[in-house]
């Protein structure tokens, strides 16, 4: 048996006694390696999908429509209009009123920048949503201690950055899924900031959860689930398939054999290989022997800057542990005296010498010595501590001082990137049972056998196999059957609630057909045609009679349409929880513009609730917020913020009595409520009208109706009534009315941003 | 009497808006699509479908899901659940399954199979018998360890299965999958499947309940009661058995009723003149209805914590006036009251590691059974005399088991053991289990479930019996599929423990 240490280190088990007998056999009949005919079994076309099969409308290239001709011609803006119409008036019905141009300013907005109009970061917005569909995450989670990726948020930034400059979304696509293979990374002497780009964006696909960075936990199983979150993110993101199903049998409703899922997988084989693995952390905590999947690739800028911040820290630490070896060395001589005490006076003598003369400078005499009598020569820092009990104390008070010290550090600047490991990948198999344990039939990297129409050949270049680049190159074809009516559908979702495709992640048989399949292929076709420009998809649909309609509820248009399935009107929307810290933060005036670089630390208040640590420049935005697993912000978590596991591509919304706690109670609402209502004092005064119009115009996009101003003065003057007396009761220090009247609009404040109307999208 | 029976119907609510909408039906709705199935429900389409299998309405293909209570798939004893969730993995060897053939190798080298299965395959030692002596206890005579002298009493009233099997040697997967039928996180949990199948029968309270350790959270924390890809309405609520219940369930200063009065009608007059705006969105109404029922909450859940209100003998029995005891005892009274009140599932867990006994084991176990040993008999012995058991199914388990091997470390201090996975000892009392009976067994060194062996899916498709539900139906439908707590794996009600 391999020594246990070993094992240890590779995070390799023991091989069972039957695994055992089995090699003694293969030893015993001349240990020749199986003969690895790896095409023999890989038909161009699987014979387990059929021509029949392949006729399922989402597996078939979207066809272009023509653009059908309405009754109500008026209201056709757009050809999505027409498509819509068509459909409404087969119904009798037709689009609602036009919003108001306020109510459609603030829909505007919310949506596409997520914050009330202000300032335009379209970017940090929508990223969030293309983030959420690569599960972005600055942690590993999977085990406890939930290790943070000090170098996820270069991805998130080409996310941002990407997103920003429209960057079109079959090269967006390329990039994250290959771009290694779109640089010679390998020969790279001077980073420039196009590489470190194209490297950052593999960060897609080294999102999921990844526990193989600690030895018990990095066993070949275990790696095969990483790769099979990768492959979730892939095709529940991108292609809109459940592949998952395929990892252990047959797909039960697709035409997707096993066999088609690990060919998908073996695509990734060259750079995440279960076989030849890489840590995922970038400092290998656990000392495992493998490399660390991360790319020492950053300008010199980076470096320089990073370098300087370190470099005191680093002098600090030195210092420390100088200063302990300095005590511990009379110590050390000591014990070391008293072990050699045992040992005949010659061999004491020459071993004084041994230790006190450095490695390098050893006789080839005294290196014998010095491994012959390693044990005692040897003087750990614990065998200090068991001897001297104050020293023991001085060992665990530098070594806090030092670890402290660390944290401080600025981590190495890294890509955490995909890439491509070179030379010959190993062979990989079909797992039967989806078990790492019982590998079946070789198979070739491929992709899915009934979209396989025009797949390019991988082509090996800059010593790296093309596989993912072939993978890309095939997905951004132009009539690919589904890369386009996937993207089209999720950003139909964010503007209307809903997908065509409602099943955003699923566009097979099981997933819910297309209400509207002209349409789809229309917008599918039109965002190719444009050259997959993402604006130019929310610039048709924002611009459609469709987004402009009110949300009124009509009873008799209901009864038609009582799902809201033809889009008789718009649908009222709940903020989700980004959109909503992120408001709250932008309303009360407190709000951090600040753009990329690495996420803001979150802590504990002391009521329990993780909050985010801010600035003298305030808070930054929610996507800039560290996004570990274990410590999601409470108040987004409130509502209904997804864990990332391995993504989500669909929110689920919820309305918990939780929620109104966290808007009622909470330290951090009240907090901000005091100091909007702060500023508004300072603006206006004690102008109350005016105090509560631009309180109305901040949060809500419009000014307050009579009717709401009244309501809102009669509750001012209760709770200045209410906080008089309170104040009144207290030994509170502040100058009593003033503090009545702030306290009271903090009152105002903080009911508007928990109120339904700030709330909900009109 | 059971606060079952008494739960006030007196609510504003009910008279206000064209509707006739109790609490319970706003307690915590859930909306999948934006309205369409809201408006479904408010226009009085019958929300429960024939089909036991799917106990939610379904419209043109979307649902609602809320915590109301509802029927089982057949009828059953146990109504509710307590799980005493024993993190860290428990020694079988030295608690609930005694192995005298251990003595006979004590020190012997293990086989190479057994250390296949090690975390820590640096640290292996030799065969290691248990220190603590074994009796026989009740009438049926299981045996169990000196450790255990409350439970011993108990033995009775409790299935102990000694085969009981898992997947995974480490905490975090197997905790994952002990609490949600697969090695990896984002499944929903079981008390998710219990409270998505049956709803609640208090809307006052959360449906989920988790009691976590003040002491700090259990590995995989807050993971182990998500509810995955469920609704989120479906997932555990963390109360907190010291201080407030839950987080913001008033303010950091606590000001007088009269102000906070005066700030909640503000707020009520602002929504309700949104809502009037806004006829036709049931979302407006549950949302309101939140907002009082939270209000009302800040007492539901401070009385239902509340353990001054229970005699100073009960006190007493959980060990609520010895240092050693209180913290679990508190948490298994509070499990008591809250499943009187008719709270469908109670989790309580247990400060970090302490059944993680690695090293020093003697004194790491006498711990850790001095702190629930007493407490967790308490329960039962409580919940027997107020007619509670017969109607809750009590739970006591961990993760995994140890190993009958010593784990050595460094060289120093005394020996451990590391995880077992592949045999431990759990037990169940109440709601229709069998009482004073032994299931299963491990081979004669206490490793390997051999006889009777229950999966944890076994172990999930029982508890879902007992509650009256089909594994195989209740289902939730994700992607198009129909999704399990036990997944695709072949799982079997385990019928021989069943009264």
């Amino acid at each position: 048996m391999p020594p246990p240490k070993l094992l240890y280190e590779y995070a390799v088990r023991p091989p069972t006694t039957t695994e055992v007998e089995t090699l003694r056999k293969w030893i015993a009949a001349g240990a020749n390696p199986a003969p690895l005919d790896l095409a023999a079994r890989d038909e161009a076309s699987d014979p387990l999908v059929s021509d029949s099969a392949r006729q399922f409308w989402s597996f078939q290239p979207p066809k272009r429509p023509e653009i059908p001709q309405v009754q109500h011609q008026d209201q056709v803006r757009n050809p999505v209009d027409a498509f819509l119409l068509q459909k409404l008036e087969a119904k009798n019905l037709s689009f609602s009123t036009q919003a108001e141009r306020l109510t459609l300013m603030r829909r505007c907005y919310l949506d596409l920048i997520g914050i009330p109009p202000e300032p335009a970061h379209y970017g940090e917005r929508w990223a969030q949503f293309w983030l959420n569909a690569a599960g972005y995450s600055d942690s590993e989670g999977l085990i406890d201690e939930d290790l943070i990726r000090p170098n996820a948020w270069r991805y998130r930034d080409y996310v941002i950055r990407s997103l920003n400059n429209d960057k079109p979304y079959d090269r967006f696509l390329t990039e994250q899924i290959a771009g290694d293979e779109l640089v010679d990374f390998k020969k790279v002497k001077q980073a420039t900031p196009e590489i470190i780009d194209k490297l950052a964006a593999t960060g897609f696909l080294r999102m999921v959860p990844d526990g193989t960075y600690s030895t018990g936990n990095a066993s070949v199983p275990e790696r095969f689930n990483v790769v099979a979150d990768e492959i979730e993110v892939l095709s529940s993101s991108v292609l809109g398939l459940t592949m998952g199903c395929a990892r252990c049998h047959d797909h039960k409703y697709d035409p997707i054999p096993q066999r088609d899922y690990y060919r998908l997988s073996a695509i990734l084989q060259t750079a995440y290989d279960p076989y030849d693995w890489m840590t995922p952390a970038w400092n290998n905590p656990y000392d495992l022997k493998f490399p660390t999947r991360h790319l020492d690739i950053a300008l010199d800028s980076e470096r320089e800057a990073a370098a300087r911040f370190n470099a005191p820290i680093e002098a600090e630490i030195k210092q420390l542990e100088a200063s302990a070896k300095e005590k511990a060395k009379p110590l050390r001589e000591k014990v070391l005296d008293e072990r050699l005490a045992a040992l005949p006076q010659s061999v004491r003598d020459d071993l004084k010498i041994v230790a006190s003369t450095a490695d390098e400078k050893r006789s080839e005499l005294q290196k014998y010595l010095a491994e012959k009598f390693q044990e005692t020569l040897k003087i750990t820092n614990e065998d200090l501590a068991k001897r001297f009990p104050d020293f023991k104390l001085e060992v665990e008070n530098s070594k806090k001082g030092t670890d402290g010290l660390k944290k401080k550090l600025q981590p190495k600047p890294q890509i955490r990137a995909l890439f491509d490991m070179g030379g010959e990948p190993s062979a990989a198999y079909l797992l039967r049972r989806g078990n790492a344990q019982t590998p079946g039939e070789l198979v070739q990297p491929g992709v899915p056998s009934v979209l396989k129409a025009g797949l390019i050949t991988p082509k090996s270049n800059h010593e790296s196999s093309g596989r993912r680049l072939a993978l890309a190159r095939w997905l951004v074809q132009p009539n690919h059957p589904l890369t386009a009516r996937v993207m089209v559908n999720r950003i139909w979702m964010h503007h209307f609630g809903k997908g065509l495709v409602a099943s955003p992640s699923n566009f097979g048989r099981t997933g819910v057909p297309p209400s509207h399949p002209e349409l789809l292929d229309w917008l599918a076709t039109e965002f190719v045609q444009r050259s997959w420009s993402m604006k130019a998809m929310h610039r048709l649909m924002m611009t459609s009679t469709a987004y402009r309609q009110s949300s009124r509820f009509d009873p008799a248009v209901h009864q038609a349409d009582p799902d809201n399935l033809f889009l008789s009107r718009m649908p009222l929307r709940r903020m989700d929880a980004e959109a909503l810290y992120d408001s709250v933060l932008e309303i009360s005036g407190r709000l951090d513009l600040t753009q990329y670089g690495p996420p803001t630390d979150v802590e504990v208040n002391p009521e329990g609730e993780v909050i985010a640590k801010g600035s003298n420049k305030g808070w930054r935005r929610s996507i800039y917020v560290l996004q570990r697993r274990k410590t999601p912000v409470t108040m987004m978590e409130v509502f209904d913020l997804p864990p990332m596991a391995p993504n989500c591509i669909e929110r689920r919304q919820s309305t918990v009595p939780t929620q109104a706690l966290q808007m009622m109670n909470s330290e951090v609402l009240r907090e901000h409520s005091r100091y909007l209502s702060g500023r508004l004092i300072d603006e206006f005064a004690e102008d109350r009208d005016k105090q509560i119009e631009r309180l109305y115009f901040r949060a809500l996009s419009r000014r307050p109706t009579p009717e709401e101003t009244k309501v809102a003065k009669e509750g001012l003057l209760e709770l200045e009534k209410q906080w008089g007396s309170h104040l009144g009761n207290t030994k509170h220090e502040a100058p009593k009315l003033p503090t009545a009247r702030w306290f009271a609009l903090a009152g105002l404040c903080q009911s508007v941003l928990s109120s339904a109307d700030f709330l909900y999208i009109d | 009497m059971s606060l079952r029976q008494t739960m006030p119907e007196n609510d504003k609510l009910l008279q206000k808006g064209p509707l006739t909408l109790s609490r319970r039906d706003f307690f915590s709705r859930f909306g999948d699509g934006l309205h369409g199935a809201a408006l479904a429900w408010l226009l009085g389409s019958d929300l429960f479908s024939a089909n036991p299998s799917l106990a939610f309405s379904s419209e043109e293909g979307r649902a609602v899901y809320d915590l109301k209570s509802r029927s089982p798939h057949f009828s059953a004893k146990a109504k509710s659940v307590i799980q005493l969730f024993m993190n860290g993995g428990p020694s079988q060897v030295d608690l609930f399954d005694p192995k005298p053939t251990l003595n006979k190798f004590a020190g012997s080298a293990p086989s190479r199979d057994i250390v296949n299965e090690i975390e820590f395959a640096n640290e292996v030692g030799s065969l290691l018998p248990s220190s603590f002596k074994y009796s026989k206890h009740g009438k049926s005579g299981i045996e169990v360890s000196e450790l255990m002298p409350y439970l011993a009493d108990c033995v009775d009233d409790i299935t102990l299965i000694r085969s009981m099997y898992g997947e995974h040697f480490n905490h975090e997967p197997a905790l994952y999958l002990m609490h949600s039928g697969r090695t990896l996180p984002g499944r929903p949990s079981l008390g998710s499947w219990v409270i998505y199948g049956l709803g609640s029968e208090n809307q006052n309270l959360p449906a989920y309940i988790v009691l976590d350790d003040p002491k700090g959270l259990p590995i995989n924390s807050i993971q182990n009661w998500q509810s995955g890809w469920l609704p989120p309405v479906y997932q555990g609520t963390r109360f907190r058995s010291e201080g407030l219940p839950l987080l913001n369930l008033k303010p950091r200063e606590e000001l007088p009723a009269p102000l906070v009065e005066a700030q909640r009608a503000l707020l009520q007059r602002m929504d309700e003149s949104h809502r009037q705006k806004h006829p036709g969105q049931p979302d407006l109404d549950a949302r309101i209805a939140n907002y009082e029922l939270a209000a009302r909450m800040q007492i539901t859940a401070t009385d239902a914590l509340d353990l001054s209100q229970e005699s100073e003998q009960t006190k007493e029995m959980y060990g609520l006036n010895q240092e050693i005891t209180a913290s679990y005892g508190r948490r298994c009274l509070m499990a008591r009251r809250l499943v009187e009140r008719g709270v469908r599932f109670v989790q309580i867990f247990i400060e970090g590691q302490i059944w993680d006994a690695h090293s020093d084991l003697e004194n790491s176990l006498r711990y850790s059974c001095g702190k629930t040993d007493k407490p967790a008999a308490a329960l039962l012995k409580d919940l027997k005399q107020r007619g509670l058991l017969g109607s809750t199914l009590v739970i006591w388990g961990g993760e995994f088991g140890r190993m009958p091997l010593s784990q050595v470390r460094d060289n120093t201090g005394s020996a451990g053991r590391d995880h077992n996975p592949s045999g431990f000892s759990i037990w169940m009392a109440g709601g229709g289990v069998k009482g004073g009976m032994v299931l299963g067994a491990t081979d004669d060194l206490g490793h390997k479930a051999v006889e009777s062996r229950v999966s944890v899916h076994d172990f999930h498709a029982t508890i879902l019996h007992l509650l009256g539900m089909n594994y195989r139906d209740l289902v939730y439908q994700r992607h198009g599929l129909n999704e399990r707590l036990t997944d695709q794996f072949p799982a079997r009600v385990v019928s021989e423990m069943l009264a």
